[in-house]
């Protein structure tokens, strides 16, 4: 499972930070050379779908 | 006019020199039998030539602008070799040869030797070692599993341990893997008709005997090299050597991404072995009807020394310093601390950053741990992670606001492998 991390530009808009990973919080940054980006991808490409990120 | 003199003895007073010019008039001079060439200097003696050649040399000063030799079973012992003008790469490296990294086993960041439990989530043991299982809880990995005597000239082995005797069915796999970058085997040329040939060597000790099996796989496993060995005597260290000829198809990365796989099979299904011996363009994890370490409750399989040259006969293992050998992991893998502060009431968060010890493969996924109280930090909670580059890893920390002026140490973890 994965949470959206954001956080807000200069204007207030959001920008993605990262990916949580909830089951160790890790952070993955949205690097496609990063297995773990990869291995989200993979997951959402599967379906599944994140949980959005907090207001 | 051609001839030969043959002399049996000369000997020279003490301190005279002896000129042998027959080659100025178009002939050899040859010392010893012609065929062996054997040349036999007493101490304090000083042999110069223009160009020297010879199978055996025993001396304490050789002095020429080239010396030949027999170099593939040559032992050179010499106080001091001064060596210009050789090309330090593939074939004759003596530095940097292996592509193995953390093929001594030495490296443990993840784990300080503790056990580890292989799972289907594909989980690193030791450094660069990465543990593949289609079923979770098979075996397990530990530096220096068992407290047996390492191989001489090693202090650390990777010990794997069955955990069940499990009946791999045809989908199943279980086995080590070093993933290397396809940097550190661009040279190989393997996707093209200068493909280099490689060697594989090894230390292995198992409670099991009989045919062992792995293999060699391209990023995406569309070329794989099924291999075998044979571990002929139970709990005995065992060297190993495979030499494989170089891949001339298939697509090979040589950038970040995943360039050469090298797997040690410990059980692994039909759907995943091949004959052993030539390049497939199929997805091998190991050899048919090879030895099954998870299929035999508690047994062990224990490896160090790995190494993976260019070329076609196994060198001496490439030893490198620790710390050589700890930042070459860092380019995967890294612990380290970093430090965020936030000053005055009113700040919304603390801001500050970890610099990565080595530049990273790729952005790394990073975990962040408050070290805890003062003198470690002064504001509780847990500090965030911003978007990670190959050299830094921003931090944010607190997002009520903070009451007083705050500071706070963090460890963290950055993992870029592949």
């Amino acid at each position: 499972m994965y949470k959206l991390n954001n956080m807000k530009d200069i204007d207030g808009k959001p920008v993605l930070v990262n990916i949580i990973r909830l089951s160790d919080n890790a952070f993955i940054p949205p690097d496609e050379a990063n297995t773990d980006y990869q291995a989200y991808l993979k997951w959402v490409a599967e379906g599944n779908t994140p949980t959005p990120a907090d207001e | 006019m051609a001839g030969t003199l043959t002399v049996g003895q000369l000997i020279p007073d003490v301190g005279t020199n002896l000129y042998l010019n027959a080659q100025q008039y178009g002939g050899n001079v040859v010392i010893g039998n012609a065929t062996t060439q054997l040349f036999t200097f007493g101490t304090g003696s000083t042999l110069t030539a223009n160009v020297f050649t010879a199978n055996t040399v025993t001396s304490n000063t050789v002095t020429a602008t080239s010396v030949t030799a027999n170099v593939s079973s040559a032992t050179v012992t010499t106080t001091a070799l001064n060596i210009s003008g050789v090309g330090i790469g593939a074939g004759n490296a003596s530095i940097m040869k292996n592509r193995i990294i953390n093929g001594a086993m030495v490296i443990d960041q993840r784990n300080a030797g503790a056990s580890v439990t292989a799972t289907t989530g594909q989980l690193y043991s030791l450094d660069r070692w990465k543990m593949f299982a289609s079923v979770n809880s098979k075996y397990t990995v530990q530096q220096n599993a068992g407290s047996i005597t390492p191989p001489a000239g090693y202090t650390n082995y990777l010990g794997v341990t069955s955990s069940s005797a499990y009946s791999v069915g045809a989908g199943d796999y279980f086995f080590l893997a070093q993933i290397i970058e396809g940097y550190n085997i661009a040279d190989l040329n393997f996707g093209t008709a200068n493909a280099e040939t490689v060697t594989l060597s090894f230390q292995v000790y198992s409670s099991l005997t009989g045919t062992f099996g792995g293999a060699l796989s391209s990023n995406g496993y569309g070329r794989s090299y099924a291999f075998t060995y044979t571990v002929s005597t139970p709990n005995t260290w065992t060297p190993v050597t495979v030499t494989i000829a170089g891949d001339t198809t298939g697509t090979w990365l040589t950038n970040n991404g995943i360039g050469l796989q090298v797997f040690f099979g410990l059980g692994i299904g039909s759907n995943y072995t091949g004959a052993a011996g030539s390049w497939q363009s199929t997805a091998y994890f190991g050899a048919n009807s090879a030895v099954s370490v998870v299929g035999t409750n508690g047994a062990t399989f224990y490896i160090t020394g790995v190494q993976l040259e260019v070329g076609s006969s196994a060198t001496g293992f490439e030893y490198r310093q620790y710390g050589q050998e700890l930042q070459l992991c860092q380019r995967y893998y890294q612990l380290g601390a970093g430090f965020t502060a936030g000053w005055a009431a009113g700040s919304t968060t603390m801001g500050g950053i970890a610099s990565l010890g080595t530049t990273m493969r790729a952005a790394p996924t990073a975990t962040l741990t408050n070290t805890g109280a003062p003198p470690g930090a002064n504001y509780s909670g847990s500090p965030s992670a911003g978007t990670t580059t190959t050299t830094y890893i921003p931090v944010t920390w607190g997002t009520n606001g903070l009451s007083q002026n705050a500071y706070g140490i963090f460890t963290y973890t950055a993992s870029a492998e592949l």
